[in-house]
């Protein structure tokens, strides 16, 4: 059962990548949930979203980089 | 005061009360005293080769107190002479010009029988047929009805046969047991139909006597299934209705059908579509003085809303009524219990803890019993206040400054951009 503790440790991942200057490269969902891959030069990181709220906010995101690109 | 008169594929009627095909309108008897109390309209039970019905014939579905929350019906089409119902027409059509009178039509879908039909039902003097593709029994087994309904090509064929020869607006009626009634709507209008009505009944079996293990309704200890109609298949008969009003190949006049009991189901159908609307279960319930409250009711609120005319309410929530992939998946709703009004049942948090997402708290507040929403953790499912039995005890309250705006649809377009390349486990 998601808890919204869960939901803000989520979206404080995402945004911790974001404020680093981490930018997505590859997104993509299966069972397991959603996985985000992000790149900043050399060094790339891997996010696994498990809850809803933070699959809509992780898109909300995606939609800004594309909006700045 | 507003305007009730409708124009419907142009047949006038004074109000866009009709009676539906069905036992109500078995004679002429009835439909003149239907007209005397008021309704606008009435499609005549079904013209056809008459039939033998049996006894034992409806049954209904009661649910917690209310009397004929559904019903269920295993009559057939007219079982008296087709002279004699057009004699009937033609009387009631004389006394009252001004109302309308549909003629509704079932053959064998063969040409021959089809024109034969129209012709002589078209003499005397009705203002518009409807083509009954779905009755979903009896009549279904000797390939009419339903059967027909069934096929978009027995549809579009038989319209189009009837509209050879009428000279009067033809509604085809369409049947719900169908997976996209969106087909045979379109099919009707390829074959020329002026309007389509819907629903006619559902597939059903009311229930099973447990003492002696009869079907509800048996005959001679037999049942068949029947068609379900009544205030608990709206919801059903909406949703066709809105489906058909939105869809762009779909641009003929819709008569709404489906558990029509007051003028808020009416208005409703109107805004979903309809421009008429008919009823059968609440006037077999009721009686046809309840037209009386839904002429008052509707005039009322038309007022209220400063619209002129019944027929400015038409489609005017069509365009809300869209594909789940196009719903704000960011638009937030939470509930909200007002402890002053809260009765302290819990079903709220019973529903809640056990079916839905454990966010109502039970706690206690200087001795008082209290019940709590964790906003974070609620959802917006509204299941809480569906179960509530106060009025009022529960809100659920729109959330400002959540996401911005976007729909599945856009979400899957955003993601595709970030899709790998390769096949990823």
């Amino acid at each position: 059962m998601e808890t919204y503790e869960d939901v803000l440790q989520e979206m404080a991942a995402i945004d911790a990548m974001l404020a680093e200057g981490y930018k997505f490269k590859v997104v993509y969902e299966n069972l397991s949930g959603t996985f985000a891959e992000l790149e900043k030069q050399s060094n790339t990181a891997m996010l696994q979203i498990l809850t809803a709220e933070a699959r809509k906010y992780l898109a909300v995101k995606l939609k800004e980089q594309v909006t700045v690109t | 005061m507003a305007d009730l008169r409708i124009n419907f594929a142009g047949i006038e009627s004074p109000n866009p009360f009709w009676l539906a095909s069905a036992p109500p309108t078995n004679s002429g008897y009835q439909v003149q005293r239907a007209f005397e109390a008021g309704w606008g309209g009435a499609v005549w039970k079904t013209l056809g080769d008459p039939i033998l019905n049996v006894s034992s014939r409806f049954a209904a579905t009661h649910f917690n107190g209310q009397r004929v929350a559904g019903f269920n019906n295993i009559e057939l089409i007219t079982d008296r002479p087709l002279e004699v119902n057009l004699k009937e027409i033609y009387e009631t059509k004389k006394r009252f010009p001004n109302h309308t009178i549909i003629a509704s039509l079932m053959v064998e879908p063969k040409q021959e029988k089809w024109h034969e039909i129209v012709k002589r039902v078209e003499e005397v003097g009705v203002d518009g047929f409807e083509l009954n593709f779905g009755c979903p029994h009896g009549m279904a087994e000797r390939g009419m009805g339903a059967a027909s309904g069934q096929v978009p090509e027995l549809v579009e064929k038989q319209t189009y046969w009837a509209k050879e020869v009428a000279t009067k607006p033809v509604i085809v009626k369409l049947t719900p047991n169908i997976t996209d009634i969106t087909a045979t709507a379109e099919a009707a209008v390829a074959g020329g139909a002026d309007a389509i009505s819907m629903i006619n009944t559902i597939n059903s079996l009311i229930g099973v006597d447990l003492d002696s293990w009869n079907t509800v309704p048996h005959v001679a200890g037999k049942g068949a299934h029947g068609g379900y109609c009544g205030p608990a298949v709206k919801p059903i008969a909406l949703n066709m209705v809105a489906e058909c009003a939105r869809s762009p190949h779909i641009n003929v006049p819709i008569s709404g059908i489906g558990g029509i009991s007051n003028w808020r189901d009416a208005a409703e159908f109107m805004l979903m579509g309809s421009s008429s609307v008919q009823v059968c279960t609440a006037a077999m319930h009721h009686g046809f003085s309840i037209v009386e409250d839904m002429i008052e009711g509707l005039n009322n609120y038309l007022d209220d809303k400063g619209l002129a005319s019944v027929m400015d309410l038409v489609g005017r929530s069509v365009q809300r009524y869209s594909d789940w992939g196009d719903l704000d998946l960011n638009y937030k709703v939470v509930a909200q219990i007002n402890n002053d009004v809260c009765i302290n049942c819990n079903k709220c948090h019973i529903a809640c803890e056990d079916t839905s997402h454990q966010c109502i708290d039970l706690y206690t507040e200087s001795g008082r019993p209290m019940l709590k929403v964790r906003e974070n953790d609620c959802v917006g499912c509204n299941l809480c206040s569906i179960v509530c039995p106060v009025e009022g005890a529960i809100s659920m309250v729109e959330l400002k400054n959540t996401l911005p705006p976007m729909t599945w649809n856009e979400r899957q377009a955003i993601m595709n951009q970030f899709a790998p390349t390769t096949n990823v486990k």
